[in-house]
């Protein structure tokens, strides 16, 4: 039973994981028109569900990177065995909620947060509430890039900053060779650019990030007793999955797709080529070359960086501060929660703890849905002049705030740091 | 800090590979669209109405073989992206990019 709760919750993880993060692949495309919004979100969507069925490797070791709940086999921990696997169960339970929480958190106010940063989060909350500090895996073994450390906060810094050179660097470039040209091929010639780059990024994200859920899953089978093949995936938790992110990804977090499109800077499409394309690059070198980076950070690095790379484009810089305020609490953010969680399940205890936790997510997700449908963005009004509706999803502006009078509370446009 | 050290050796390694194909290919792509435009010569307007340019095949031929350059560098990462999806990676052993297990 409380098996149960984790899958559905680790599903319903996922969906967050699909919709929070198809701006990175097509915020720019539907910016600068070279898709409508919802064609994009249906390409984006199909090829998340191509690229989770494509990865046929086992990602049951996802949790060793920050948490010491499995061995290097995958296998759980003996100790977290008992009653059925309930101790294993609670902490990746409240993890997972931690992460959800904190996905729908962001969602809510339009910031681009790392969803593998959330779960990573919750994960290590529940983790020290439930198995003390020396339960998180800090620094590593000191072998490889490991740990917290190592693989997230680190990548966190590293990755915006080698996106945005390498998108600033590509339209500079592009605009110094197109200088001149007929818009009429640059306009056809960059659209086919963007919707190629964010193809890539599209089926990048579906490989990667299903799998994590994947691999959660079938750590709370392993656990349960109700699986014990440590090298394969049962095929019902890959096409749960698979079906869960291309959906997410398909439902369009219009909120956070807004922000990166339209909020960061304004684009045009040689720009969102060279973004989407540096985007792409680095994704895929990284993983390539075993850094794996956050597909967010890299997507939104890139698009600043193209707001940079532009002859006259400026950026705004309010927005970006926001993001980068929103990913240096992630981690801890989503970590309150799950532990927060992690003692509530603990103190109630066994099943009733379970459904308790259940509840408080249900509970939290539809308030913040409700909250959303005050102040909806959508696939039609997703691309409107961003500083024409100051009252579009910014954090700690209210539903009812009359156009006027944000106006006069928003920053100015940040036209002038340039 | 071994982290520190491996993480700044992992970061500008995908640095350079950002670099050569996050910005080579579109500027590669860039110059493409720019060799088409000059393929398909330059309509000019004058006092006797509007002239279309001539012509240059070669421009055209150039702009295609660009646009050739930066598919198979797309390919190259879908390769990579289904090799890895299942277990392999890719190897630049030989130069040109191998699939070998991981």
């Amino acid at each position: 039973m409380i098996l149960a709760l984790v899958v559905v919750t680790a599903l319903a993880f996922d969906f967050t994981n699909g919709f929070h993060d198809t701006a990175n692949a097509m915020a720019t495309s539907i910016a600068t028109k070279a898709l409508r919004p919802r064609t994009a979100v249906a390409l984006s969507g199909v090829l998340n569900l191509i690229g989770a069925f494509l990865s046929v490797e086992v990602a049951l070791t996802v949790t060793n990177a920050v948490v010491k709940i499995q061995d290097k086999s995958g296998a759980p921990k003996a100790e977290l065995l008992a009653h059925g696997g309930s101790g294993l169960l609670l902490i990746v339970l409240a993890g997972l909620v931690g992460g959800i929480v904190w996905n729908l958190l962001t969602w809510l106010v339009g910031l681009p947060s790392s969803s593998s940063h959330a779960l990573f989060g919750g994960l290590i909350g529940a983790t020290v509430a439930g198995l003390g500090w020396a339960g998180v895996n800090w620094n590593g073994d000191g072998s490889k890039l490991d740990g917290v450390v190592g693989k997230v906060l680190l990548p966190a810094v590293l990755s915006p900053l080698i996106a945005a050179l390498v998108a600033a660097g590509g339209t500079w470039l592009i605009f110094k060779v197109t200088n001149g040209i007929a818009a009429r091929f640059t306009e056809r010639g960059f659209k086919w650019g963007q919707i190629g780059s964010a193809s890539l990024v599209s089926l990048a994200h579906g490989t990667n990030d299903a799998q994590k859920t994947m691999g959660v899953i079938t750590l709370a089978l392993i656990a349960s007793g109700d699986w014990s093949d440590t090298k394969n995936i049962p095929l019902w938790v890959k096409v749960a999955c698979a079906l869960a992110i291309a959906l997410g990804t398909y439902l369009g977090g219009w909120r956070i797709i807004r922000t990166l499109g339209k909020g960061l800077t304004d684009i045009n499409p040689a720009q969102g080529t060279a973004a989407q394309s540096g985007a792409a690059a680095v994704i895929l070198a990284s993983s390539q070359l075993g850094f794996a980076l956050s597909t967010t950070h890299v997507a939104t690095g890139s698009v600043l960086g193209s707001g940079l790379g532009r002859p006259g484009a400026a950026v705004r810089w309010a927005v970006a501060g926001r993001m980068v305020a929103a990913w240096l609490i992630t981690l801890p953010a989503a970590g309150l929660i799950g532990a927060a969680m992690w003692w509530i399940g603990h103190l109630i205890g066994g099943l009733a703890g379970a459904v308790v936790v259940f509840l408080l997510l249900v509970a939290a997700s539809v308030a913040m849905w409700l909250r959303s449908r005050t102040q909806q963005v959508s696939a039609e009004n997703v691309n409107d002049d961003w500083d024409a509706r100051p009252d579009a999803p910014v954090a700690g502006h209210s539903a009812d705030t009359v156009l006027a009078e944000s106006a006069v509370t928003e920053p100015a446009p940040v036209a002038a740091a340039n | 800090m071994h982290n520190f050290g491996f993480a700044l050796d992992g970061a500008w390694r995908v640095l350079v590979a950002g670099l050569v194909l996050g910005a080579g290919l579109p500027v590669l792509f860039a110059l493409g669209i720019r060799s088409l435009a000059w393929g398909a010569g330059e309509a000019s307007v004058n006092s006797s109405g509007v002239t279309a340019g001539t012509r240059r095949p070669l421009g055209t031929a150039l702009g295609y073989l660009l646009f050739a350059i930066v598919v198979a560098g797309v390919l190259l990462g879908l390769t990579f992206i289904v090799a890895s999806g299942f277990g392999n990676k890719l190897s630049f052993e030989h130069i040109y990019p191998t699939i070998v297990p991981k």
